[in-house]
């Protein structure tokens, strides 16, 4: 397993393919999967379009409204961003799996994979576990 | 060595020991004791206190000021009390919108609980910071966030003060985390700053000691101080004042340095005012503070400047102490502060208190404070 720190400076998405495909290049597998996953209950991974940066703007305005900051989540223990973000991430998912094939990830040639902040800025990691041949 | 002595540097020497202890029982009451809505309805917040717990307030406003982004102004609990709510009657509402933070450790203190019910009576959000929640401010506040500080015998408050300066950061830390100015990243760590002053206080301790009791033996024969600071070290050299007061019983009085030019530039007989500066070589008042060292040998004040920086100031007026935010600067102070009241109570054989006899006797188990008529806020006709 590859580990990665992040410091993101805002909620949003970052784009970690480059750190993903070092993984796979280390580890050697040319037929396998590959998994990313994220430690954080305020953060996520997904697979997004990367050709127009407003594109991400986009996803991240939508998941704002779809779980807008509010003061009156039960969860008071630390702030609305961190009662918001726990809902999003539990939304988005804390996980994504690809497939490896001739030493390649398959990736469509629009696909990045992005970390999701929804709780930032703050100091992550992320994981990569590759298995396979 | 007098009698007393012995317990009040156990006090001071148990400090750093006892700063995370009480940042760990602290801050898990200070992140519930107001709900996220009631953080979010805040506009303004005022800290209030007598003594000690009006000093916490003033050394602690800046920071909560910076943190929150809010109005914060610290206010004398008679200001508070009486004068904040002048003309208010009671339901009004002219007061929502503001939280009122009422720190006194007995929670008994008749002016700060009368503050807790005539701002409470008037909208105001109200919030006790007291070792004592069933205390009569306890009852009269809204909410409580409890100060857990062991008992200290009788000797001028020092773990009581630090207690509550660590209450008004705790709680301006998480006010300003729910409404979203600082990550929550950032709040871990000004937690952690506060827990980590432990090793700079203990160093302080060792560095202290032995130049303060040359001071101390140096300056027995005055009878009047100044003690001098701005910002943060303005709550910093009150608190050193009133230790001043409290064990040696000569008449210490604080101004800020900016002022000091105004006004007590201009006591006679310079050379009899013993005058103690606490300045960072990096706070915001620096510049200032230079001049004041140079105004102070040209009076021919006897002094000492508790800075950070040994180039600073006139080496042989210096006292270097640990580099540490300037926000923290009044809880590391609480050392020189608490030492030299102590070394110079002693030197000069005083009774801490006046031993609350002869003429003192009055103020026996805080009579003379918690004893004062309570006035209610007027009802609305």
């Amino acid at each position: 397993m590859n580990t990665y720190q992040l410091a993101t400076d805002r909620n949003g998405l970052f784009d970690i393919t480059p750190q993903v495909l070092a993984a796979l290049q280390e580890s050697g597998i040319t037929e396998g999967l590959l998994l990313v996953s994220i430690p954080h209950t305020t953060a996520a991974v997904t697979v997004v379009s990367h050709w127009d940066p407003l594109g991400l703007e986009d996803i991240d305005d939508e998941i704002r409204r779809l779980v807008p900051t509010r003061v009156d989540f039960k969860h008071q223990a630390d702030t609305p961003q961190d009662a918001a973000g726990h809902v999003k991430a539990a939304i988005v998912g804390h996980s994504r799996m690809f497939c490896v094939d001739k030493g390649e990830l398959v990736l469509g040639s629009s696909q990045k994979i992005f970390f999701w902040e929804f709780d930032g800025p703050r100091h992550r990691t992320f994981h990569t576990q590759v298995i396979g041949k | 060595m007098s009698q007393a002595l012995p317990t009040f540097l156990e006090q001071i020497r148990c400090l750093p020991e006892l700063l995370p202890r009480l940042v760990e029982a602290i801050e898990p009451r200070a992140r519930q004791v107001l709900t996220t809505p009631d953080i979010y309805g805040i506009r303004q917040i005022v800290l209030t206190g007598s003594g000690d717990s009006y000093i916490a307030a003033e050394s602690a406003a800046s920071a909560l000021r910076t943190w929150t982004g809010l109005p914060v102004q610290a206010l004398k609990a008679m200001d508070a009390a009486r004068y904040l709510t002048q003309g208010i009657k009671t339901h009004s509402e002219r007061l929502r919108g503001t939280l009122v933070v009422c720190v006194s450790h007995s929670g008994e203190a008749a002016r700060v609980v009368e503050a807790a019910q005539r701002t409470r009576a008037a909208g105001a959000q109200t919030l006790a910071l007291t070792a004592h929640p069933d205390s009569r401010l306890g009852r009269a506040a809204a909410n409580v966030l409890a100060l857990a500080v062991p008992d200290a015998g009788a000797v001028p408050g020092t773990s009581s003060y630090c207690a509550s300066l660590l209450g008004l950061y705790l709680l301006g830390i998480r006010l300003a985390e729910v409404r979203l100015c600082i990550s929550m990243d950032t709040a871990n760590a000004l937690r952690s700053a506060l827990t980590q002053l432990q090793a700079p206080m203990a160093h302080a301790i060792g560095i202290c000691e032995e130049p303060l009791m040359a001071r101390a033996q140096a300056w027995a024969h005055c009878r009047v101080a100044d003690i001098l600071g701005s910002g943060p070290s303005g709550g910093a050299a009150a608190y050193s004042a009133a230790k001043l007061i409290e064990a040696t019983g000569i008449h210490a009085v604080s101004q800020d340095i900016e002022e000091f030019f105004h006004l007590n530039y201009f006591v006679a007989d310079p050379t009899e005012v013993a005058t103690l500066v606490f300045a960072g070589a990096g706070s915001a008042g620096s510049s200032r503070a230079r001049e004041l060292c140079r105004t102070l040998q040209d009076l021919g004040r006897p002094f000492l400047l508790l800075t950070d920086d040994a180039t600073f100031g006139p080496p042989e007026h210096s006292l270097v102490l640990p580099v540490v935010p300037e926000w923290l600067s009044p809880l590391l102070a609480v050392i020189p502060a608490t030492l030299l009241a102590a070394l110079w109570a002693d030197r000069i054989g005083a009774d801490y208190f006046r031993g609350h006899s002869g003429r003192w006797r009055a103020s026996q188990s805080g009579a003379l404070v918690r004893g004062s008529t309570i006035e209610p806020l007027l009802k609305e006709e």
